[in-house]
């Protein structure tokens, strides 16, 4: 099987792991359940770092989700989580 | 010769002239009347009077067609007001009886006025015939006033209606049915007491009942026409009609108002407007009746009065508006209807008023486009709409709502996938009470068989596309989402790839080639060195994984061992033969080239793992076989034996422990389903050797999985000999052969048996993971075992090895692993006394202990009771 889009590589990572950079400075990590052409991901077991600028210190917080949909326009990153 | 009139004789003119020429033309503006040679040159065709009439200069401006029941009627400020005539002129035909049909028909010439209804549109779109007008009496009545001299003959047409129906009651038809013979249902729907519709149908019932043709279109009066009437008549009533356009208010009078023999005159061209609706069906009965129609017409001119005072009662508007003895003011005035509307609703009472009212909006409701389209027409609408939504394979292109369907139903596949479609188009569209007659089964099984119409249309569906057919009509009859239906799935970004096939091919050909040549080399070189690798595998699972192509080749077979599981399943579901190969071919269990079987690295994803069942279901016995061989001997490599080993793995993560789980509960199980189903003797034992030959048996006996595994072969392998030991003896061979191998496994596991307990340190951590109340193993059903570390499967392991073992073997095992044994009983006997923790929790736990290495002890011909050890009773 030869990967043609950017997609596909996506696709190979169905039901892994994968760390999803998304815009205002958050990202999620999870297992990769669905996807779509709008890159539309839906993940499973996902814990969602928000990061944010406190009195000028960086400060983050996570949230848990069992399961999640994000909307594709957030999404600026998706790779394999560094373990 | 000479070509556009230039002399070619004349020396260095010839471009110059064509030259100057050009210049000359383009000096003054082009004339393209001349450019016709006077062909464009035509007389005004002011002798087509019909043009008015043609392209519509004789319509008002502004006026809209209204087919349904009047739309302008229901929006005025008069629609209260109506609704409430409606019910009287309902409630008074219910009371009245039989006169209730011309009661019906007054209600409908008031109605028409109440709505303000324009007629012209009508008229000047379907005929210059004013006899064919489609509500000739609506127009009567505001003539009327302006008319008084010829009350007698603006009369003649709804005697002779009348007439019919009078004619009709005698042969035993009540007026109020003729309209339900023979009609389909949604026609039946329409009340003859109600303004606007049943006027359209009218003629078909008066044909019907004249000419027996019951949907016979208009244009086929039963009655023969004398031809020589055809000839002369034909295209007399135009030039009046465009005479008269200016006041077409006075037209359907003058024609009404003509004697009957006149109207035969107009049959000829009714006939060629298939489209005119009353006077058609009328015009035929009135023939029929010939001369005693005069006699019927003048009885009842004279019969009038006493009718009138007779109907008043009875509510009915259309005699008041056609009695001669009206002033004008009372029959052209709102207020003088409505004032006799009002002496009609004094029997009602408020309520039944109100309901009336509620009623008649309701049945407006309905009545407004009905009859709009015949059954067939509706037919065709829903078998359209259900092609989009039904699919021949619903497997492939309906697969979310095949398994949606198999949760509701609870497994249950009883129903048709059509049956299940029809019923849920009936029900989101309405329909489910069966309409009129309310029965549902009717209307299901008409759904039903649309649907298997829809079906038919589907499967025909691609050849249409083909030739673009469907694509033209495609939306035509409301709007076709466009990731809704079967036919246009969601689909994935699909990017044009430029290389053509024939170029992919080629790419792909050389690859195996390369690949192939590579494998010779690798294969030779690697046998070696996988042979050798007994050392304990590091967690660096991509090391495995490079060894084996890489993560993304992997990856990348798992997604061709999914897309040909689903083939082999959509062949099997089609009833298909199966053919496997390409599927065996995309495990790589043969493939020699890598140095770790991809297959195996294949098992290092939870989606490899979850496919297996499914795999295994298309596999002969010889190919499992093999693969199992396959996943024995390379089982230091897998992915899930580093993780499981206390050893490699001391500080599981909880994410690895649900992967164990998985693990277990999936592959295990083939695994043992395989063994107990259909292994023999020497397979079980050559899995077991493979398993010994290839790897570090003392260090796959640190994980669970590992340990698990070897348990299952020994102890099926003692199983299938103690069966044969009742039955057929086994060979010598067959027997030496196992003897030895157990040696064998027995020497590789021997001083390292007390290594197969994992340090309480791992346990500890493993107990408190996964009963930590984590997001991602949160099952209620594991609290009270999760509090204590499972040491069953060892004790399970010990059992198996020591029941298939000599004497010997089992001094060997319990000289190693006493100090475990005594553990557990003092542990148990602790946990007894100690106070801290829940009683029932300890009771339990300090049961299972003994329970789990009795296990053992029990092979042996003890038992531990009561922290102590005694002979088995």
């Amino acid at each position: 099987m030869s990967s043609e889009t950017p997609l596909d590589l996506l696709k190979l990572n169905l039901d892994e792991r994968v760390y999803v950079k998304l815009r205002g400075a958050r990202e999620l990590t999870g297992t990769l359940q669905a996807f779509d052409s709008h890159c539309n991901i839906v993940l499973s077991d996902a814990t969602e770092t928000i990061y944010e600028l406190v009195d000028g210190e960086l400060k983050s917080r996570t949230k848990d989700s069992e399961m999640i949909f994000v909307r594709g326009d957030t999404v600026t990153l998706v790779t394999t989580p560094a373990e | 010769m000479s070509f556009f009139g230039f002399d070619p004789t004349k020396p260095d003119s010839g471009r110059g002239s064509g030259r100057r020429q050009r210049d000359k033309k383009a000096e003054k503006p082009l004339d393209f009347e001349e450019t016709y040679q006077g062909f464009g040159e035509h007389d005004q065709e002011e002798d087509d009077y019909l043009n008015d009439e043609t392209f519509g200069n004789a319509t008002e401006l502004g006026t809209d067609f209204d087919f349904g029941y009047g739309k302008g009627s229901l929006e005025s400020d008069v629609a209260p007001k109506s609704y409430a005539d409606h019910g009287r002129s309902y409630a008074s035909a219910a009371v009245a009886g039989p006169p209730s049909g011309q009661t019906g028909y007054g209600a409908a010439a008031v109605q028409g006025l109440d709505d303000g209804l324009d007629f012209k549109p009508m008229e000047s779109l379907w005929t210059n015939q004013p006899m064919s007008m489609p509500m000739p009496q609506q127009f009567q009545q505001p003539q009327l006033p302006q008319h008084p001299q010829h009350p007698q003959q603006v009369l003649s047409m709804e005697q002779l209606e009348r007439q019919q129906r009078q004619q009709q009651q005698q042969m035993g038809i009540p007026a109020q049915q003729q309209g339900f013979v023979g009609m389909p249902p949604q026609q039946d729907m329409k009340p003859m007491g109600y303004g606007y519709s049943p006027q359209g149908y009218m003629p078909q019932i008066h044909q019907m009942q004249g000419g027996g043709f019951p949907n016979q279109p208009q244009s086929f009066p039963p009655q023969a026409v004398p031809p020589q009437n055809m000839g002369t008549h034909q295209y007399q009533p135009m030039p009046l009609m465009f005479n008269r356009q200016m006041e077409p208010h006075q037209h359907p009078q003058q024609q009404v108002a003509s004697p009957p023999s006149n109207q035969q005159q107009h049959l000829p061209v009714q006939q060629q407007l298939p489209q005119q609706s009353i006077p058609i069906g009328l015009s035929p009965q009135a023939q029929e009746l010939g001369p005693q129609q005069q006699q019927q017409q003048s009885q009842q001119g004279s019969n009038f009065p006493v009718q009138m005072d007779s109907t008043r009662n009875s509510a009915s508007p259309r005699s008041q508006a056609l009695s001669p003895p009206h002033t004008p003011r009372d029959s052209n005035s709102r207020n003088g209807r409505r004032g006799s509307m009002r002496r009609q609703q004094e029997p009602l009472t408020e309520e039944e008023h109100k309901r009336l009212q509620i009623r008649q909006a309701k049945v407006d409701k309905i009545l407004r486009h009905s009859g709009v389209m015949t059954p067939r027409d509706k037919d065709f609408i829903t078998r359209y709409q259900l092609s989009q939504i039904v699919t021949d394979d619903p497997y492939n292109e309906d697969f979310y709502f095949q398994v949606y369907k198999i949760i509701q139903r609870g497994g249950v596949v009883g129903e048709s996938n059509k049956g299940l479609i029809a019923r849920a188009y009936l029900e989101h569209s309405g329909h489910r009470l069966g309409g009129r007659y309310k029965r549902a089964d009717v209307a299901l099984q008409r759904m039903q068989s649309q649907v298997e119409k829809a079906v038919t249309v589907a499967k025909e569906r691609p050849q249409k596309n083909k030739e673009n057919f469907d694509g033209a009509k495609e939306g035509v009859l409301g709007k076709i989402s466009s990731t809704m239906n079967s036919k246009a799935p969601r689909r994935q970004l699909q990017i044009p790839t430029q290389k053509s096939e024939d170029d992919e091919s080629n790419a792909a050909a050389i690859d195996e080639v390369v690949e192939s040549l590579n494998g010779v080399e690798l294969s030779s070189a690697s046998k070696a060195r996988r042979r050798s690798s007994y050392a304990f595998r590091t967690m660096d699972q991509s090391a495995v994984l490079c060894r084996s192509g890489g993560r993304k080749f992997v990856l990348s077979l798992i997604e061709s061992v999914y897309s040909e599981v689903l083939e082999l399943e959509a062949q099997l579901r089609s009833g298909k033969s199966i053919d496997n190969k390409a599927l065996w071919d995309a495990l790589h269990v043969a493939d020699d080239s890598y140095e770790v079987s991809p297959f195996i690295s294949i098992l290092s994803f939870d989606k490899g793992v979850k496919i297996m069942p499914r795999i295994l279901n298309f596999l002969d016995k010889a190919q499992k076989l093999r693969l199992l061989t396959l996943f024995f001997s390379e089982l230091s490599h897998l992915n899930i034996i580093v993780t499981s080993s206390y050893k490699t793995n001391p500080h599981p993560t909880d994410v690895q422990l649900k992967k164990i789980e998985l693990f277990q509960s999936v592959f295990l199980k083939i695994i043992v389903s395989f063994l107990s189903s259909s292994a023999e003797f020497l397979e079980v034992i050559s899995l077991l050797l493979a398993l010994i030959k290839d790897n570090n048996v003392s260090f796959i006996s640190t994980s669970k999985i590992g340990l698990n595994l070897i348990t299952v072969l020994i102890s099926r392998a003692a199983l299938i000999k103690q069966d044969i030991n009742r039955g057929t003896v086994l060979s010598s061979s067959e027997i030496s052969t196992w003897n030895e191998i157990y040696d064998k496994l027995f020497t590789a596991l021997e001083t390292r048996l007390a290594l197969v307990f994992p340090p309480e340190e791992y346990t500890n951590r493993v107990v408190a993971i996964s009963s930590s109340p984590s997001l991602l193993s949160a099952n209620g059903e594991q609290t009270a075992k999760n509090h204590y570390y499972d040491h069953s499967y060892i004790w399970q392991f010990f059992a198996s090895l020591a029941l298939s073992g000599k004497l010997n073997h089992q001094r060997v095992i319990i000289d190693e692993i006493r100090d475990e044994i005594f553990g557990t009983i003092s542990k148990a006997e602790e946990l007894a006394k100690s106070t801290t923790v829940d009683e029932q929790v300890a009771l339990y736990q300090r049961d299972k202990m003994y329970q789990d290495l009795n296990l053992f002890l029990n092979v042996m011909g003890l038992v531990a009771r009561d922290g102590e050890i005694t002979e088995l009773k």
